[in-house]
């Protein structure tokens, strides 16, 4: 045990340790909070250049008060600079993206690389003058921390979280709705550029402790930690702010432990943290993820159960459905319960009936199923083939392609194996016109209506129908009328005649 | 005529001590809206009474979220006024609530039905104060109205479609905003739930609110609403769907995109 307690408490020995793990967490928290809003408003790339223009800033920020005060610029100057930089590049990414066919993201690109360059070449060419080393920039310098950059770190993150907390609402509108956000009243406009400024401070404090190239991950990585874990903007800001806070604690002792760079070790901690909750997030990890899909019974499945259950009435032992189906009976049973659960099946003392939802699922099932097999063979496929086909074609049933099939087979009655075809359930219903092709036998309709061009067709509007039967090999449909005379009608005349069902013989199934 | 001209027109303040027919829901008036050389809006004129419950039809492109968008006072308007409730569409903040398009919100946000409904308080809520009770009264009741009270702790990305469609109306009758603008809340929810939404719509016409809603489908369009606003950059038509239903004004603006609606009511089997 004493040895975890010196592992803890040696590096405090060093004066550095405890001044860079304070500024860390402050940082850190502040980051990671205003990194919720960044990443869900999907600004992560242009956090990243906002860190890369801030070199400009900076160097010209030492160099206008070096050239005009004449002495060497600490804090102040460094983020004024750095504001002014900001802005700069925003306003050109803006500019380059609206005047031109340039889009955002390639604006983005080019004006960051723009003025880091440009900050590059400025720092270089007066490095008598200024004295900023393009390393620390570039990677940061947790262990160097002034006092200066801690009192100003300590400034701008109270500034900064009191800005997110006190204007929450308002941020989280804007995020989320910002038409809504500008109907009520708010600015939306004036709400984004003080969140770029909130960016902005936030970046130019945490580019001195990691560095130009990493502060973007400071950024947006503990956010997407959080944002794994919670369905809440405020706790993800909470929970983000840990997630920074935890970072820098154990980065700045992995850095101690492995004698490396702290900036490096942070963002190795941190990156390792996000790994960890992607694996073992309880609803958005990829271990829940993959549990839950192994958990989920495949539709062709229930498809197969609930039309075995209604091809042989309605109650069934498991037992018998895995004989019938050819599957397992372990697997038959949890797709029994996975059934029971969506409602398309009730159990009473181990046998299984269709509730009316799984009736009607079952009969469009079998409807499709059957259909396809008519077409498959209408279309020419072997007879061994068409079971298999139309077995991974019946998950095909949306109404219209159903329709269209029904139609272009002549409202088939049988299909190839001679079983019945489950009847139009979803058109007709008593009360709705629909064509009388689409009758059943026996079923008694009342004309509404003759659609063009209806020449030939005998019948009048108004009169009552019985359908009577089909005839040469279904392309005819009989029909009764009222005198009792029958009359006969090809496919595409039966289509013209719009009709009512007149009783509930069709057994009215709500779709 | 200019704006100026336009603007002389706004009753004086005095009169509206006195007894006045109530000023229409929306009022429209020379509207042009443009993104570029081809306007969105050009020279759209409309009045809609209030409590009616109006569909706004139209092709693709024919500027009906523009449309609602500058009644919400969210875009720049190149000419023209937009009145809502006889305020200037700037000026009349929080009066009128809407409903986004399905596919313009991030259901990955972290939010939850609550938070989301909610937000139709943040209008009339000071920002140094935390929600209330009354706030918190009128959220359970917006969800109670559209029967979605036990989802209230759900994320709203974990809701089906029609879920979704109404916690955004629950949102909005939580803001109690006399004009209710919803963006296509049809597009992409099955029959049921169709029916269920509009029945919240026609229960809302009912407390006097005006509802204005963009819709796609022209074969439900004369039975769901009693106003019906054709667009097309302008306004070809607006009243009872009688009046802007006729084969004519559609296929002019439709431009023989119409089969939907020359067929007949059944629904047409095959080719």
């Amino acid at each position: 045990m004493s040895g975890l307690y010196e592992f803890f408490a040696e590096p405090f020995a060093y004066p550095w340790f405890a001044k860079a793990l304070l500024s860390g967490c402050i940082v850190a928290l502040v980051c990671s909070v205003v990194g919720c809003l960044v990443i869900l408003r999907r600004m992560a790339f242009l956090g990243d250049a906002l860190s890369h223009a801030m070199i400009a800033g900076v160097g010209a920020g030492y160099l206008f008060t070096k050239v005009v005060f004449g002495y060497r610029a600490h804090a102040p100057s460094m983020l004024i600079g750095a504001l002014l930089a900001a802005v700069l590049t925003v306003m050109l990414i803006n500019f380059v993206s609206r005047s031109s066919r340039i889009k955002e993201d390639a604006s983005i690109g080019i004006m960051y690389c723009f003025i880091f360059a440009a900050g590059l070449v400025l720092v270089t060419r007066f490095q008598d003058l200024i004295h900023i080393h393009i390393q620390h920039f570039l990677v940061g310098d947790v262990l160097s921390v002034a006092d200066d950059d801690l009192k100003l770190v300590a400034y701008v993150a109270a500034a900064v979280l009191t800005c997110i907390v006190v204007f929450f609402r308002h941020f989280q509108i804007a995020a989320f709705d910002p038409v809504m956000a500008a109907s009520l009243g708010f600015n939306v406009g004036l709400l984004d550029y003080l969140f770029t400024l909130c960016v902005s401070l936030v970046v130019v404090s945490a580019i001195s402790m990691v560095g130009v190239i990493l502060v973007v991950g400071l950024l947006i990585t503990p956010a997407a930690t959080a944002y794994l874990l919670t369905d809440r903007l405020n706790r993800m800001m909470a929970l983000a702010g840990f997630f920074g806070v935890s970072s820098v604690i154990g980065g700045l002792y992995l850095g101690v432990a492995l004698n490396s760079s702290g900036g490096g070790s942070i963002m190795v901690f941190c990156s390792l943290q996000f790994l960890l909750v992607l694996a073992v997030a309880p609803r958005y990890g990829l271990l829940a993820g993959w549990l839950r899909r192994r958990g989920r019974v495949p539709q062709d499945q229930v498809e197969d159960l609930l039309r075995a259950v209604l091809k042989s009435g309605t109650v069934q032992q498991p037992e018998q459905l895995a004989q019938q189906t050819n599957q397992p009976l372990h697997r038959v049973q949890r797709t029994l319960k996975a059934m029971r659960k969506d409602g398309l099946l009730e159990e009473t003392g181990g046998a299984h009936a269709l509730t009316p939802a799984g009736l009607t699922q079952a009969k469009r099932v079998m409807r499709a199923h059957r259909l396809w097999e008519t077409y498959l063979q209408r279309v020419g496929t072997p007879d061994a083939e068409i079971d298999a086909r139309a077995h991974s074609l019946e998950h095909i049933y949306e109404e219209e392609a159903i329709d269209y099939l029904d139609h272009k087979l002549g409202h088939p009655l049988t299909d190839p194996h001679g079983s019945e075809i489950p009847a139009d359930f979803v058109h007709l219903e008593s009360g709705l016109p629909v064509m009388l092709s689409l009758l059943r036998n026996e079923q008694r309709a009342r004309v509404v209506s003759l659609r063009e061009p209806s020449a030939g067709i005998e019948l009048k509007v108004g009169e009552t129908v019985v359908m009577a039967g089909r005839g040469e090999e279904g392309k005819v449909w009989s029909i009764r009328r009222e005198d009792g005379r029958v009359l006969q009608l090809p496919h595409e005349q039966a289509d013209r005649v719009i009709v009512q069902v007149l009783t509930g013989e069709a057994a009215p199934i709500k779709g | 005529m200019d704006t100026d001209a336009l603007k002389e027109r706004r009753d004086p303040p005095a009169a509206e001590l006195e007894p006045k027919p109530p000023s229409p829901a929306i009022e429209v008036e020379h509207l042009t809206v443009s993104y570029g050389p081809k306007p969105a809006l050009l020279d759209a004129s409309v009045s809609i009474a209030r409590g009616h419950l109006v569909g706004i039809i139209g092709p693709n492109g024919a500027g009906k979220s523009t449309f609602i968008k500058a009644v919400l006072g969210f875009i720049p308007v190149d000419f023209g006024i937009v009145r809502v409730l006889g305020i200037p569409a700037s000026e009349a903040r929080g009066k009128v609530a809407y409903v986004p398009q399905r596919g313009s919100v991030d259901w990955d946000f972290p939010i939850t039905v609550k938070d989301v409904v909610l937000m139709g308080r943040y209008g009339k809520l000071p920002f140094w104060r935390d929600p209330g009770r009354e706030d918190w009264k009128a959220v359970r009741e917006a969800l109670e109205t559209v029967r979605m009270a036990e989802f209230i702790d759900r994320q709203i990305g974990q809701l089906s479609g029609g879920q979704q469609q109404r916690v955004f109306m629950a949102r909005a009758l939580a803001q109690a905003g006399e004009v209710l603008l919803l963006d296509e809340p049809f597009a992409g929810v099955d029959a049921a739930t169709e029916s269920a939404l509009l029945d919240v719509l026609r229960r809302a016409r009912e407390q006097g609110r005006t509802l204005v809603v963009v819709h796609h489908d022209l074969a439900t369009a004369g039975e769901y609403f009693d106003r019906l606003l054709l667009l097309k950059q302008r306004v070809v038509a607006y009243g009872t769907p009688e009046q802007v239903l006729r084969e004519d004004l559609l296929s002019e603006v439709y431009e023989g995109t119409l089969k939907i609606f020359r067929s007949l009511q059944p629904k047409e089997t095959g080719a």
